[in-house]
């Protein structure tokens, strides 16, 4: 009658299993990599063997370079996207539920959200200079709108039949049925905005900080740019991918919990 | 423990009609206009072809929808909107799954002015009436189909509704499951005696549950026959007297479908 729960070992294969593919694509790209620099001898300044990459990635750890840059990314891009929750989570909920409060703001939704964020990057530094400021406000446009636009779909997704059941036990008001309810069942899909918009936050800052930063993962790269050194491009480069993809495993993780029963 | 005094009210659906503007503008009757009186405790089952209204009656009587024309009265009073009075059995069970099990069962008790420990309490004794209580803090979506209707039964049932509308309770239900839970909803129907108003298109289902069978005509809805089941409780749907009477219900309910059919 209940649904069957592996057992503890058996998950724990599953998950392992899950993770094999990752791992062979990551020693396939390091392999391809090789094989080019083999085959091509490039100038270790534009393309330096995995190696190499490695050696620096280590000394980058050994002299706390690459921990503060990391730091300071993911300090501008948490900030930036708990203020875009916090403004957009609420917001998206009374969209869902008001008609005349979606029709006041979709239009402006609409006339900014195809601006990319990376576009608002000029405005940021003219408006807030090149300190923190400049830099959060690019992350909460680009975390912003999936954010609002996935907590907008949730709620108007909720199965009318629990809004019935909501109604016939007990939420006699519009709010009752509202907080008990509507947020609630909104929850799952508000989780896959916050993944999504923190993966695009996450895009942004390395942007804003290639531009106007004297620190952080995206300064790591520029900088590297600057001095020719394509090691240190390649190990900020790999850690910003390695960090996006823990997130991502972070979130779905939440969405398990959160998902819906059915 | 729960106050089995009470038997639940009477229901007295006077005249009422449903009728929707279609995108056209044009008026489309969906129901009625209907009368019926159910008493008080009475188990009445209505059954009808897919699409005949049953639906919109259940909503109705819930309080979804406002009819266009008639009144619905319980024990006399008319109701206004939904309310713990006419608790309901989803066909899709509408459990609430970021809820566990015994959460759900105490949700209509939150709006009820009584102690958390009282909820829990009432929740836990539905739960055993039903024989669920080992599962009180499983999620729902670790709960099979038929265990998730149990839930709604006693969800539906620790609110102590005047009334309880299930609308194909156990459409959704292969055919053992459902036998199992006719049996259990009247094992804590006799317990707990509530006006019950059963919505099904199985005939059979309507043989072993009602103590009144209503057929409904196809669209616009309409009490097209009606029978008494007097055959003493459990009943056994192959013995004589009930199959007479399905012969009867089916003759009825033939000349519907063709009607449907042909329009």
């Amino acid at each position: 009658m209940i649904s069957k729960m592996p057992s503890p070992t058996m998950r724990l294969l599953a998950r392992a299993a899950g993770t094999l593919p990752f791992i062979v694509a990551a020693v396939v790209i390091v392999v391809v990599w090789q094989l080019v620099v083999t085959l091509t001898r490039p100038d270790p300044s534009v393309l330096p063997p995995p190696i190499d990459v490695l050696a620096t990635f280590g000394q980058l750890i050994g002299n706390g370079e690459l921990a503060t840059d990391t730091a300071y990314s993911l300090a501008r891009v948490c900030a930036a996207w708990l203020l875009s929750a916090v403004i957009a989570v609420p917001l998206g909920l009374l969209m869902g539920t008001s008609r005349s409060i979606e029709n006041i703001v979709n239009p402006f939704v609409e006339l900014l959200r195809p601006i990319s964020p990376l576009a608002w990057i000029p405005m940021a530094i003219l408006w807030f200079g090149i300190g923190e400021s400049g830099k959060v406000f690019v992350v909460v446009i680009g975390a912003f709108f999936p954010v609002l636009l996935n907590t907008v779909v949730g709620v108007k997704s909720v199965d009318p039949a629990l809004l019935h059941a909501g109604e016939v036990f007990g939420c006699n008001t519009r709010f009752a049925l509202f907080r008990r309810v509507v947020v609630p069942a909104s929850m799952p899909a508000v989780v896959v905005g916050l993944r999504i918009g923190f993966g695009t936050g996450w895009a942004a800052i390395i942007a804003a900080e290639l531009v106007a930063a004297q620190s952080g993962l995206g300064y790591l790269i520029a900088n590297g740019m600057d001095v020719l050194r394509a090691d240190q491009v390649l190990v900020g480069m790999i850690v910003i991918g390695l960090l996006g993809l823990l997130f991502d495993t972070f979130f779905r993780f939440l969405q398990r919990r959160f998902g819906r029963g059915d | 423990m729960c106050a089995a005094a009470s038997i639940g009210k009477s229901l007295r659906i006077n005249g009422v009609a449903k009728t929707y503007a279609t995108r056209a503008g044009e008026p489309l009757s969906a129901l009625g206009p209907i009368s019926i009186d159910v008493e008080a405790g009475e188990f009445f089952v209505v059954v009808g072809p897919s699409g005949c209204g049953k639906t919109t009656l259940l909503h109705l009587l819930a309080g979804f929808l406002k009819p266009t024309e008639g009144q619905i009265l319980v024990g006399g009073e008319p109701i206004a909107g939904p309310g713990l009075d006419r608790s309901v059995v989803f066909q899709s069970y509408a459990l609430f799954p970021w809820l566990s099990v015994i959460e759900n069962v105490e949700f209509g008790l939150r709006a009820k002015r009584m102690s958390r420990s009282r909820q829990r309490e009432i929740a836990l004794h539905q739960l055993r009436l039903v024989g669920l209580e080992s599962f009180a803090n499983k999620r729902i979506d670790e709960l099979s189909g038929g265990m998730k209707q149990r839930v709604a039964i006693a969800r539906a049932f620790a609110v102590e509704p005047s009334i309880l509308l299930m609308d194909e309770p156990f459409g959704a239900l292969d055919a053992l499951t459902r036998r199992v839970l006719q049996r259990e909803l009247l094992r804590v129907w006799q317990e707990q005696r509530r006006t019950v108003i059963f919505i099904t298109h199985s005939v059979s289902e309507a043989l072993f549950l009602a103590d009144r069978i209503s057929l409904m005509s196809a669209r616009p809805g309409r009490i097209k026959a009606e029978w008494r089941v007097d055959a003493s409780r459990p009943r056994d749907v192959t013995a004589e007297p009930l199959v007479k009477l399905e012969r009867e219900i089916y003759a009825q309910l033939d000349t519907e479908l063709t009607a449907l059919s042909t329009s």
